[in-house]
């Protein structure tokens, strides 16, 4: 009869199947390690694989929404060149005086706003509101 | 020498995301020659809400009394009339001035409240012509307790207009501190707090039709994170302008000419920290027109602008549209 010792079973894998055949012996804790073992890989991959990799898109699918509103707005970026002085403009340019302000980019167009009442208001001063 | 081409691309910007707005209780009166109104983010019968609300308009009440030049007992009127050039003030009057000081900084010396006389000229209810080269510029020393002393020339006589209900809004503003999201409305010039999460819908008045809504900001604060303090205001030449002669004139000085600035904005709102800060933004966009406007605006690096020009066009700068609803 084997000693159903926990110290005889771990130094020597080919007596496993001998020692778990053993009545009364202690539970074998090696299946248990392979096991904790093998999920601490998984779970620590997934966790690398989670932060390292960013989520695919998920397909959605269609539901029936209100339409997104969509902000529709046309920009006059100002494509410009300073001449140094002596240079002469190219035929045909606008010219603008270098004391003029540094052009800047706008918005020509802001979207309608919903029809709705808002309680908050900002408005010249004096203005009475109805 | 700069040449210059302006091409046109159209870009898209959608909007996915319909936050939910609050729903303030609101509590109104007047002062300043106009309305003064406090919206909390408070259930519609909420007891200490209406009784917070009250109490602060009140106290705001009392403030723009004394900053008032259409009162005679009131501090600025005072000393309006002393014929001192260094004249003791009182705190109130005293962190008004102060805060005077900061928007014609802020406003690159558009915000001028040394123009009394010019507007009262421009209205026909003075005759001191604004001189030109005539020495304005004066000064504050800070006193005991919060007081100051004020040096100017003789005959300066201050006119605080949009400056003092700037500052009235942000000032009232902080005294509602027990309420995260709050917004004090200084007859149009707004201090607003916004709670992290909460989002207000402020609308910007259309100048051109009575109830019209121009567009419509949403001023949130992220869910994580800190409240954020927002400033909105809008200055224009539609509501205070008479007609002399054949001459539309209006209420906004170009303190360049010490008359009614003559502009292409009709009206130019601001979004920006703060209601004194948006206010002073505001007129400056209105007095520098359009294209000094807004690149004044661009260079005190406003969160949003608007501005409604006499062709009809509604030009804002590129931040805006963050802000605006669909």
């Amino acid at each position: 009869m084997a000693k159903p010792s926990s110290a005889s079973h771990a130094g020597s894998p080919g007596r496993l199947d001998e020692l778990f055949q053993v009545p009364g012996a202690r539970p074998d804790p090696t299946r248990a390690r392979l096991v904790l073992g093998v999920a601490g890989i998984a779970a620590l991959s997934a966790l690398i694989t989670a932060i390292a990799v960013p989520p695919a898109p998920v397909a959605s699918t269609v539901v029936n929404m209100p339409t997104a509103p969509t902000m529709v707005t046309q920009q006059r970026p100002i494509v410009y060149v300073q001449l140094t002085p002596g240079q002469s403009p190219p035929p045909g340019a606008t010219v603008i005086d270098a004391k003029a302000p540094k052009p800047i980019t706008i918005v020509t167009r802001v979207p309608a706003p919903a029809q709705r009442a808002v309680v908050v208001r900002t408005t010249q001063s004096g203005k009475v509101i109805p | 020498m700069i040449t210059a081409e302006r091409p046109t691309r159209a870009s898209r910007v959608a909007c996915y995301s319909l936050p939910t707005l609050i729903v303030p209780l609101t509590v109104a009166t007047t002062a300043m020659g106009g309305r003064l109104i406090v919206h909390l983010a408070a259930p519609a019968g909420d007891g200490r809400a209406k009784h917070d609300a009250r109490r602060l308009l009140s106290r705001i009440g009392c403030w723009a009394d004394r900053l008032s030049r259409h009162l005679e007992a009131s501090e600025l009127s005072a000393l309006n009339a002393d014929s001192r050039t260094r004249v003791p003030i009182g705190p109130t009057l005293a962190a008004a001035l102060w805060a005077a000081r900061e928007a014609a900084d802020e406003s690159e010396g558009f915000v001028d409240i040394t123009l009394l006389d010019a507007r009262l000229a421009a209205e026909g209810l003075s005759f001191a012509e604004l001189a030109a080269g005539v020495r304005r510029s004066w000064s504050l020393e800070s006193g005991p307790r919060r007081t100051a002393v004020v040096s100017r020339p003789p005959g300066v006589r201050f006119d605080l207009g949009g400056v003092a209900k700037g500052w009235l809004a942000d000032r009232a503003l902080v005294l509602l501190s027990s309420w995260p999201s709050a917004v004090v409305d200084a007859d149009g010039d707004l201090s607003v707090r916004c709670r992290a999460g909460d989002t207000w819908a402020v609308a910007l008045d259309d100048p051109r039709a009575d109830g019209a809504t121009l567009a419509i900001f949403h001023l949130s604060a992220p869910a994580t994170g800190w409240s954020v303090q927002w400033g909105v205001a809008t200055s224009g030449t539609s509501v205070h302008r008479w007609r002399r002669g054949e001459i539309l004139h209006h209420h906004l000085i170009d303190p360049r000419t010490g008359a009614p600035a003559r502009t292409d904005v009709v009206q130019a709102t601001v979004v920006c920290g703060s209601a004194l800060r948006a206010e002073a933004l505001a007129k400056a966009a209105v007095i520098a027109g359009s294209t000094d406007g807004l690149a004044l605006l661009e260079r005190a690096g406003v969160k949003g602008a608007v501005i409604l020009t006499e062709s009809g066009e509604t030009l804002a700068l590129p931040q805006t549209l963050t802000l605006l609803a669909g």
